[in-house]
């Protein structure tokens, strides 16, 4: 399995998979940053005025990480950075749960509202609960793969890294 | 093992710092400084405010959901939900005509409903305060609250 893990080719898969995921989520909360700050307000981890700083700034550090991830420069400092991340949402994640909060979208990809239970994809895929905790735990497995690679040797290919 | 630490801070200053850019610069940014739900015209009371105002006599409304409103409620509040927003006010517009003082309060933490209802009454002509952090800063405070099932 480690062997597996260390292969060049499933770590640019999971580098590509990793980087495009944080550029894709990063977009819709950078295009509406006030809408994404009353998301993370409603998380009730920090008060109002946090809660906009982190609503301004998470999304281009997720942007910049991911683009960094994707083109293949500073991966492991990329993917430490988005590591880092996904540990503070699975955290936040755990407690919002813990303190029975009902929070229906999760802002982690879109802005927008809760829709109907009919669409698709299923409300439970947007708010905080189990699916977004597995979810985070299985992306932070991918991103600590990253981190932790060996370091690439002298004459190797750069896939090898 | 884990790379160069430099780095890792720049990823995050840099990224930070574009995001204070975009916020000033993109025309869709929001000020910082104080709650995103607060627009201009909105008028904040904090708990202890509020208070007052009921023990003087103000109105209070329940902008959640009226299911909510019927699980428990600040004492003498009547539901003026967002969503049912027209009906509740037809019925009860001669009251708040009447009101000394209108306080409006949801489930705070984010939750907007007691802002678009007090915007919504003062498109109406009625001055509607909004609880400051809603019923959690309202418990928080040791303040009662009317349990009493209501239909």
């Amino acid at each position: 399995m480690s062997g597996l893990l260390r292969s060049p080719r499933v770590q640019l898969v999971l580098r590509l998979v990793l980087g495009a995921f944080f550029v894709y989520a990063s977009l819709d909360k950078i295009w509406s940053p006030a809408a994404f700050a009353k998301i993370v307000y409603q998380w009730q981890v920090a008060g109002p005025v946090p809660s906009n700083l982190v609503a301004v700034t998470l999304p281009w550090i997720e942007l910049l990480a991911g683009l960094l991830l994707v083109a293949g420069v500073w991966k492991r400092e990329s993917a430490l950075v988005i590591a880092l991340m996904l540990a503070v949402f699975i955290v936040s994640a755990g407690s919002v749960m813990a303190r029975g909060i009902d929070v229906e979208n999760c802002g982690c990809v879109s802005v927008a509202k809760a829709e109907a239970r009919s669409s698709w994809p299923p409300a439970w895929t947007k708010g905080v609960g189990w699916f977004l905790v597995s979810r985070n735990l299985v992306l932070l497995g991918a991103a600590l793969v990253l981190v932790l690679a060996p370091p690439p040797r002298p004459g190797s290919p750069p896939e090898a890294s | 093992m884990l790379g160069d630490w430099k780095r890792f801070i720049l990823i995050l200053v840099t990224g930070a710092a574009a995001g204070f850019l975009w916020n000033a610069a993109s025309g869709r940014g929001f000020a910082l400084g104080r709650s995103v739900l607060v627009q201009a015209g909105d008028e904040i009371v904090g708990v202890a405010d509020a208070r007052t105002l009921l023990d003087r006599g103000a109105l209070f409304l329940d902008a959640r959901p009226r299911d909510f409103w019927r699980m428990s409620r600040i004492p003498g509040a009547l539901p003026l939900p967002e969503e049912d927003f027209d009906r509740t006010f037809a019925e009860i517009e001669p009251r708040l005509r009447r009101a000394s003082g209108i306080v409006v309060y949801c489930s705070g933490f984010g939750c907007e409903a007691s802002h678009v209802v007090a915007r919504k009454l003062r498109e109406r002509g009625l001055i509607a305060a909004i609880l400051d952090e809603g019923i959690p800063a309202w418990l928080d405070a040791g303040l009662p609250m009317d349990s009493e099932p209501r239909s």
